[in-house]
């Protein structure tokens, strides 16, 4: 091999693998090789899982023809006749016919294409008007072919990769949630347990207080049971997206105040402000909604007691903007990025009941709504939490 | 005097539940809601045996169980989840001598509470002699004291007893459910698992390789013995 030629192909091999899509692989090695092999037009077919038939999966008009062509269905019969064979085809029009229109005169090599050992397409060039392939021409398209093969199982490894991958990660979050949701149904069922069988001792007497005590702790635990069943269903529901959203104009204003309306026959104490006036309807589900403020809410009487919540609404550009802020403790800042992670639960709060999962439930929400909402918080200064709704919801 | 018992767990209500019914039976209580608070608590104060819940904040279970034997021989019972074994064998590895599964029942907890201090007694002496020697090994029966080629040995009380069985039955096989009856207690009786950990623990200390033992011996499908020294 002269030192042109070899220096010409480690180029065009460089070139090739700096790129990440086999088409613009492709287009390198057919542009490259432009000057010296001259044709109208190539495509490869490649065979569709799905379907099992062949499919355009690349085309390209490279020369002279470069117009009607360019949809690649002349090659499709050579194409289908190189799948039968699983050999190169090579198709010269009848010697002598004069046929005035060049593009009647169609010259066509297919090659298969062999992808992990499989015949699983074919490339086909066409060139209309002479003169014969010679057989370097051959040579080429047969280069071509094994590039083209190789690239796409390039690609074909690269996809099985990144779903292996993705089916990895799965089972991780998988093995983390089976665990954690064990973890969290034997916690009250423990208390459960073991509350009961010391009221049953028959070794030892309880006073009444301690009696009651105790059931009331069992009460509660079997509460959290339920509720921490609930919300496993409910997050997962919205997790797999089977939650069917209703969505309807809504005035969101309006459905805070009942929310906050509802609380406050159970709370009467709670002292809330609300800072804004009555604002556009926005599209949303409203039942979802009110989930989302009622978690709020509850989270600030559960983790804030004793503050002052502050609701106040604004337009910010495409958005609604609630901000949701209690003058409470605040929470420390190293916990404020797992707020809204399944299950977490800050450390040091577990003498409050709660799931870790109220927050998740929120995000999945306002996520399907196509908001946003986050957490803002300082120690001392209390804790804002801020959502934020599209005014005009994008169609999905 | 009553025993004092230390709890260790980060929810209030374990707490709660093992302070009530540890009190019922005459016990004093000490409580911690962490690691590193339960090191101190371990410090200020004679404990006789330590509750320890293994997932806490600051300072895990294991955590402290390998702290507290760099200088305690407490019985120390480890409280671990169901379905946790690598958690209860991790735990016994680390020098506990017991675990109990969450959840458990009132007379389960305290059942265990009794076993545990129960082996803690220093056994009643029977042998005639003070001293007990098989090759390297020496045994100060009145001090409850150990040897290895002059050097003391640190074992818990669980280990000491286990030791003691086969001290007073050389060259007789000893089955597993011999040993768990007798120095556990005969609710052991199956409790294969723990005697392994605890054979193993006693053969890293008092043999020169572990894997190659010459004081306690397997005897594959029969048990375990110390075999008579040729003289």
């Amino acid at each position: 091999m002269d030192t042109v030629t070899l220096t010409l192909l480690n180029e065009l091999f460089e070139e090739i693998q700096k790129k990440h899509d086999w088409k613009a692989g492709m287009d390198t090695i057919f542009l490259s090789m432009r000057g010296s092999f001259v044709f109208d037009n190539v495509a490869i077919y490649l065979i569709d899982p799905r379907t099992k038939g062949l499919e355009v999966a690349y085309a390209r008009a490279m020369g002279r023809g470069k117009n009607a062509e360019a949809e690649a269905a002349w090659g499709e019969s050579l194409a289908n006749e190189v799948m039968t064979t699983g050999k190169k085809v090579i198709k010269e029009p009848v010697l002598g016919s004069e046929d005035p229109d060049r593009l009647a005169l169609a010259h066509l090599i297919g090659f298969p294409l062999f992808v992990g050992g499989k015949l699983n397409g074919a490339l086909v060039v066409i060139r209309f008007g002479g003169p014969a392939y010679s057989m370097q021409h051959i040579q080429m398209a047969s280069l071509q072919a094994f590039w083209a093969a190789t690239l796409i199982e390039r690609r074909d490894l690269q996809e099985a990769r990144a779903e292996l991958d993705s089916v990895q990660r799965q089972m991780r979050l998988q093995d983390d949630f089976v665990s954690t949701i064990s973890h969290e149904l034997r916690t009250p069922l423990g208390f459960i347990k073991g509350y009961s069988t010391s009221l049953l001792r028959q070794d030892t007497t309880w006073d009444l207080e301690t009696q009651r005590e105790f059931l009331n702790i069992i009460d509660e635990e079997a509460d959290r049971l339920t509720r921490l069943i609930e919300d496993m269903l409910e997050s997962a529901r919205l997790q797999s997206k089977t939650i069917q959203f209703k969505f309807a104009p809504i005035r969101l204003d309006a459905l805070l105040r009942d929310v906050a309306t509802r609380i406050k026959t159970h709370r009467p104490e709670l002292k809330i402000t609300f800072n804004f006036e009555s604002l556009t309807p926005i599209q949303g589900d409203a039942m979802r909604l009110s989930q989302v403020f009622n978690n709020l809410f509850s989270n600030a009487i559960k983790y804030a007691p004793g503050a002052e919540i502050l609701i106040s609404m604004a337009i910010a550009g495409d958005y609604l903007r609630v901000t949701f802020a209690d003058n409470g403790e605040g929470i420390p800042e190293d916990y404020l990025p797992f707020l809204f992670e399944r299950f977490y639960r800050v450390p040091g709060e577990r003498t409050v009941t709660g799931t870790g999962l109220g927050l998740y439930i929120c995000k999945q929400i306002v996520m399907a709504h196509h908001g946003n909402i986050w957490v803002e918080s300082e120690l001392g200064q209390g804790t804002t939490f801020i959502m934020e709704l599209p005014i005009d919801r994008p169609q999905i | 005097m009553s025993k004092r018992i230390l709890i260790v767990d980060d929810e209030p209500r374990y707490l709660r539940l093992l302070e009530a019914n540890l009190r019922t039976e005459g016990y004093e209580v000490s409580t911690a809601q962490d690691g590193v608070q339960a090191l101190d608590v371990f410090s200020a104060q004679p404990i006789d045996l330590v509750l320890l819940d293994v997932m806490m904040p600051r300072l895990d279970g294991f955590g402290v169980c390998q702290r507290l034997r760099e200088f305690s021989n407490v019985p120390i019972v480890i409280l671990t989840a169901r379905g946790e074994e690598q958690d209860r064998v991790r735990g016994l590895d680390l020098g506990a001598d017991d675990y109990l599964v969450k959840p458990f029942s009132a007379t389960e907890l305290l059942a265990r509470v009794r076993a545990v201090l129960r082996r803690a007694q220093p056994p009643a002496e029977t042998s005639q002699a003070r001293f007990f020697t098989h090759d390297d090994l020496k045994i100060d029966f009145a001090r409850a004291e150990v040897w290895r080629d002059e050097n003391p040995v640190s074992l818990s009380a669980t280990e000491y007893r286990l030791l003691l069985q086969f001290a007073h039955n050389i060259g007789k096989i000893l089955t597993s459910e011999e040993l768990l009856t007798s120095v556990w207690g005969v609710e052991y009786k199956n409790d294969k698992e723990i005697l392994w950990v605890s054979i193993a623990r006693l053969r890293q200390k008092l043999e020169e390789d572990a894997h190659n033992p010459h004081h306690i011996v397997t005897r594959s499908g029969l048990g375990y013995l110390m075999p008579p020294l040729e003289s």
